[in-house]
């Protein structure tokens, strides 16, 4: 009790205890529901519950230094979710490349084929979900602001080009990231030299890493697709 | 417990801010170890395995192909420099930060291989390291709730409370779960089973050094 500032309000000091037992019993019936599924899909989908149990757990702590492990503990979830779906597709590519007649095993309920599914849904949501992303990320600006605005970018690109429709690319995305750089320094630059200016410069700051940011993620998602398309 | 009890005369302290990373024979004895195997390792070339053929008296090859090897080999060698960060380092939390990048890592090198039931065993261990992230995040975070700091160096000198030992005791769940040792070992027995020996060594060996350094963070946490 000695590490807590007089300021925090005792309902918050209250709600670490529930915290960590809600993220306990979820972990709990996590696992349980994985000992009785038997389907290796839903056994993956069923152990990223687990690790948001997780993220529950670090996250009741509620003080900076617990917000600088969420991100590495996310990051960590996402990169081992990644690896082991794609352990799983390898697999059962694997098992039909040896004997493509046999019948598929039951365990898996995955099939790692390309097959077209003919709905409105797989058209038009994509696109509104990048909207909604964009405009989120333009309102939150900074840093978070452009990771989100970089997500939608990734999102509608990503759509398109497993639709198989050509991806405008922007030849000027690294123009714009430059002077998006140069906003942000000249934001910060004013922010000592004026500081009676402090709204300016936070907004020249701010506009300028959300442009960086979002350009840059959405750079990284545009050439990875290229990559991949390429094998 | 005191971390000259347990590893020996103290060389030497870096303070990086709130992290002092400690110098002790035992930690270096064993960063140095782990450096030595990894430059081994991206020095070699990897084992080709012969394998006896059934109904037949053939033996094939089992080869690791130039695009696998390279993978594979990038992949060893971040290995052994993650696990050997985890033994040189004094926070907690990035002791558990390396413990899950090796896991990681340990699926990524039998990612590739052609022989399913590896890549069975790995998705299994995959299954179980992805759990047990819970108990031990949730183990150093409960710490760093129960005392606020994460420092090795900080919590030696402290005395253990109850939520202390509570999350020190996840904490040794999630570090078996994510090494894949006693309890958990019958996900990871089959990993090893393919060909491209050096490797592949550096999943064993990996989860051999950080099982006892990991001993060594939980003395020190708890008494």
């Amino acid at each position: 009790m000695l590490f807590i500032p007089p300021y925090v309000p005792e309902a918050f000091l209250t709600m670490y205890l529930p915290a960590i037992y809600a993220g306990l019993i979820v972990g709990f019936i996590a696992t349980m529901a994985i000992a009785m599924k038997r389907q290796e899909i839903h056994i993956l989908i069923l152990t990223d519950l687990v690790g948001l149990a997780m993220i529950f757990v670090v996250s009741a702590v509620g003080t900076d230094l617990a917000e600088a492990l969420i991100l590495p503990g996310l990051v960590v979830e996402l990169a081992e979710t990644l690896a082991i779906s794609e352990i799983l597709i390898t697999r059962e590519m694997r098992i039909i490349e040896q004997d493509p007649r046999r019948n598929l095993s039951k365990s898996s309920s995955i099939f790692p084929q390309p097959f077209s599914l003919n709905m409105e849904i797989m058209t038009t949501a994509p696109n509104f979900i990048a909207l909604v992303l964009i405009g989120y990320g333009i309102f939150l600006t900074g840093f978070t602001g452009g990771a989100v605005a970089g997500g939608g970018i990734v999102l509608y690109a990503l759509s398109k080009k497993a639709r198989g429709l050509p991806v405008l690319m922007l030849d000027g995305i690294a123009g714009v990231s430059g002077i998006s750089w140069c906003l942000w320094i000249i934001g910060f630059l004013l922010f000592f030299v004026a500081p009676q200016y402090w709204l300016l410069s936070l907004f020249l700051a701010a506009c300028g890493l959300l442009l960086k940011v979002a350009s840059k993620v959405g750079l990284i998602g545009l050439l990875m697709r290229e990559d991949i398309d390429k094998e | 417990m005191d971390f000259v009890t347990l590893g020996g005369n103290l060389l030497g302290t870096i303070p990086l801010g709130d992290i002092v990373l400690y110098v002790t024979p035992f930690n270096l004895f064993l960063f140095a170890v782990l450096l030595g195997f990894t430059l081994l390792i991206a020095l070699s070339k990897p084992e080709t395995q012969v394998e006896a053929t059934m109904h037949n008296l053939n033996n094939t090859e089992v080869k690791v192909g130039p695009k696998e090897f390279k993978q594979r080999r990038f992949l060893s060698i971040i290995c052994g420099i993650a696990s050997a960060g985890a033994m040189i380092t004094g926070d907690l939390f990035n002791f558990t930060l390396f413990m899950a990048l090796v896991g990681i890592l340990n699926i990524g090198i039998v990612s590739a291989v052609k022989q399913t039931t590896v890549l069975n065993s790995a998705f299994n261990y995959g299954l179980i390291a992805m759990m047990c992230s819970l108990p031990l995040f949730g183990g150093a975070a409960i710490i760093l709730a129960a005392t606020g700091t994460l420092s090795l160096a900080v919590l030696s000198q402290m005395p253990a409370s109850p939520m202390v030992v509570f999350g020190a005791v996840l904490m040794l769940i999630g570090i078996l779960g994510e090494s894949g040792v006693a309890p958990f070992f019958a996900s990871k027995a089959e990993m090893f089973r393919t060909a491209g020996s050096p490797f592949i060594v550096i999943i064993h060996l990996s989860s051999l050094f950080i099982i006892v350094r990991a001993v060594e963070i939980l003395l020190l946490v708890l008494w």
